[in-house]
């Protein structure tokens, strides 16, 4: 009984099904397209944390736990709170009118809608025809085990393999705080 | 074939991104787009990991990290700016930014 | 004793023989074979389950339990009794039935939503906040060989989990259509921004020393004796007196609970709410509040770990939850005895103050690692921490002239 209890509480399970992604994946989908698609800004926003969310589970899913834990803390806990506040830091003038379902038709717009979809389909026909017929995509090994990710190994690369684009990365954020204080600062009227 | 679907679920979410950069007219609504491209990328990365011959070598992962680290740091300027805009033109609609027009 | 100690695996153990025998019998009854994979399904399905449920009756009763006493103890310190009439039948115990009390109310009040709210995510605001909060206990220690989730990176999965917190703050505030709501989530949110560093740093400092970011591998590098806690050296001295500052924040407790400031903004961001959902933000922010508590313990207060090798009779769980009561206790006692601070005052002391104390305890711990003997590691890291912190505390503060010489009118 006792190795039943070691066997239950250590992470050997069998490998869960293979479609098991696929359900934050079509979330993930779903939810993106409602934050393209949405007349309120906030509930934009709150669609995009959402497929943030179904990305970083899907991550996880995939066997890339720290990324997607990562993907959680860096984008629902800052890049969304970011969004937010933007939203609310700039109130759209026509606030009342963009609420409204039953807007006039607008020639105008469903031209430029009409125009962005045609070419958005010829870039997803593209893509998924260079996905059907690449040999890159066609060559994929099979994991024979599951490929944990272990945080040490990541450190390890860090320090080593990458470092350079570590100490770059470090440069390029402090510069894109201090940048962004500063943008965003209100000027005094002297 | 798995690999294929995950390529074609991340073209898909690129596409829906390329989709908002082009058809809104709110320019955070562009930046949401963007965000969703970097997103769509990230899973092209971790997906190419997952299947490739050498996982242990961690290529498509650090990428990631990189991407999600860098994505961020855009979106922070890239919001300053749009605030910066809106302190000026009263606007955030990317129609209406047209000073330098002519 | 190894009994009181393996109780509650002992526990679990017995429950799985239960389910596996009623599982024999039953197929044996129906005839139905199951396959290999069907009984250990069951079984997995049946163990993630009893730690599922055991993690929040535990919190729950824990939330229920500390409702009560820090009213009690709030009330005591501040010389009067607090609730104590609610018992059962006759008998008063104290007023500890209180919760059950409150429980009622609180089901059986009317839920407003305001007119002009958003419905779907004034409805959502209260469980985006709770979910994520009843994740959080999930890869804690609470004993030897009680970890209901070992996560190699559990550390990052904590902060991971409390960035959520935020989100749902908003949510709540802007949905209720309400200016002062609005206002309150505002403030709540940069509170918790601005406090979510110096919390992940100090988590990051014993990372560097434990050279793991799995909770257990981190208890594991405190075993031993009291001596060896992190708590006792001079950077895990300033980094759990960082979490410890940065838990009252992220958590809204006082002297950091400005977001629902009860004599200004209403409630803040909770204004709108009432009832059952009001319910669910209190105990959202209740067991957030023992999860990183627990995590403190956990990081800094040695997990599980006895004080002493003589003293692990007492078995570790309870160590744990004795750990957990006593930093319990010092968040209300903080709360009885300090007075609210100011939006401005709340972020210049995180930003000026506590995020270059995080990096110099960060530097100390380096230093404390990678110096060859042990004096040497002891007056390095002490001097890393202790010179910015004379440095930010002396001259970055005292922007007021100097108090000398006051003059004391008393009356006659």
């Amino acid at each position: 009984m006792h190795d039943l209890l070691q066997y239950l509480t250590s992470r050997h399970w069998e490998p869960a099904p293979e479609w098991l992604f696929l359900i934050p994946a079509l979330l993930m989908l779903a939810a993106g397209f409602a934050a393209v698609v949405l007349r309120n800004l906030i509930h934009c926003a709150l669609c995009l944390t959402l497929s943030f969310i179904a990305l970083g589970v899907l991550f996880i899913a995939l066997g890339a736990e720290f990324v997607g834990l990562v993907q959680l803390l860096v984008y629902v806990g800052a890049v969304s709170m970011l969004i937010v506040f933007a939203i609310l830091l700039t109130p759209a003038s026509e606030v009342a009118a963009s609420n409204n379902p039953f807007r006039s038709f607008n020639l105008s717009r469903a031209l430029n809608a009409a125009v962005g979809g045609f070419i958005v389909l010829l870039v997803l026909g593209g893509l998924l025809a260079a996905i059907a017929f690449s040999p890159h995509a066609q060559a994929a090994v099979l994991p024979t085990t599951a490929a944990t990710l272990k945080p040490a190994a990541i450190g390890q690369n860090l320090l080593t393999q990458t470092l350079l684009p570590l100490q770059g990365a470090a440069i390029l954020l402090t510069a894109a705080l201090v940048g962004a204080a500063l943008l965003a600062k209100e000027e005094k009227q002297s | 074939m798995m690999l294929q679907i995950l390529l074609a679920i991340s073209a898909i979410l690129f596409c829906i991104g390329l989709l908002a950069a082009l058809t809104r007219s709110n320019a955070i609504l562009v930046l949401i787009g963007i965000e969703l491209m970097l997103g769509a990328g990230n899973l092209n990365f971790i997906a190419f990991w997952k299947f490739s011959a050498h996982p242990e070598l961690l290529t498509g992962v650090m990428f990631a990290i990189f991407s999600i680290a860098l994505a961020a740091a855009e979106a922070a300027v890239g919001l300053a700016i749009i605030i910066q805009v809106h302190r000026r033109l009263r606007t955030v609609n990317i129609n209406k930014a047209d000073q330098l027009k002519g | 004793m190894n009994f009181l100690e393996n109780l509650p695996l002992a526990a679990k153990k017995l429950v799985l023989d239960l389910v596996e025998a009623a599982c024999k019998w039953a197929c044996a009854k129906t005839g139905i074979t199951l396959p290999d994979w069907g009984l250990s399904l069951i079984l997995s399905l049946v163990s993630v389950l009893l730690v599922i449920v055991t993690i929040i009756v535990v919190y729950l009763v824990m939330f229920a339990l500390m409702s009560v006493l820090e009213r009690k103890i709030l009330a005591r310190m501040q010389n009067r009794y607090g609730p104590n009439r609610v018992g059962f039948f006759r008998w008063r115990l104290w007023g500890l039935l209180q919760p059950v009390a409150d429980g009622i109310k609180m089901l059986t009040k009317e839920d407003i939503v305001p007119r002009g709210a958003d419905k779907i995510v004034h409805f959502l605001a209260p469980i985006v906040m709770v979910a994520p909060a009843l994740m959080l206990p999930a890869i804690i220690p609470y004993g030897r060989g009680m970890v209901p989730i070992e996560l190699a990176s559990g550390i990052l999965y904590f902060f991971a989990l409390g960035a959520s917190t935020e989100l749902a703050v908003f949510m709540a505030g802007w949905s209720s259509n309400n200016k002062y709501s609005v206002m309150g989530a505002m403030r709540a949110i940069a509170q918790m921004i601005s406090y979510e560093l110096p919390l992940i740093m100090s988590a990051v400092v014993v990372a560097l020393v434990a050279g793991s970011l799995s909770p257990l591998k981190i208890v594991e590098a405190q075993g031993g004796s009291i001596l060896n806690w992190f708590v006792c050296t001079p950077w895990g001295f300033v980094a759990c007196l960082l979490f410890y500052i940065s838990a009252l924040a992220e958590a809204n407790r006082c002297p950091f609970d400005l977001p629902e400031g009860e004599s200004e903004l209403v409630a803040g961001h909770l204004t709108e709410y009432s009832g059952f959902k009001y319910a669910i933000f209190f105990m959202a922010e209740y067991v957030g509040m023992f999860a990183i508590n627990g995590m403190l313990v956990t990081l800094f207060l040695g997990g599980f770990n006895a004080p002493a090798p003589f003293l692990s009779f007492i078995p570790s769980w309870c160590w744990f939850f004795g750990k957990l009561a006593f930093l319990a206790f010092s968040m209300v006692w903080v709360r009885a005895t300090l007075p609210r601070f100011r939006i401005d005052q709340m972020l210049q002391f995180a930003w000026k103050f506590m995020i270059p104390m995080s990096f110099a305890s960060f530097l100390s711990a380096a230093a404390w690692c990678y110096s060859g003997n042990a004096a040497l590691a002891w007056a390095l890291s002490t001097v890393i921490v202790g010179v910015p912190y004379l440095v930010l505390g002396r001259f970055c503060f005292t922007r007021h002239h100097a108090v000398d010489n006051r003059r004391y009118l008393y009356s006659e």
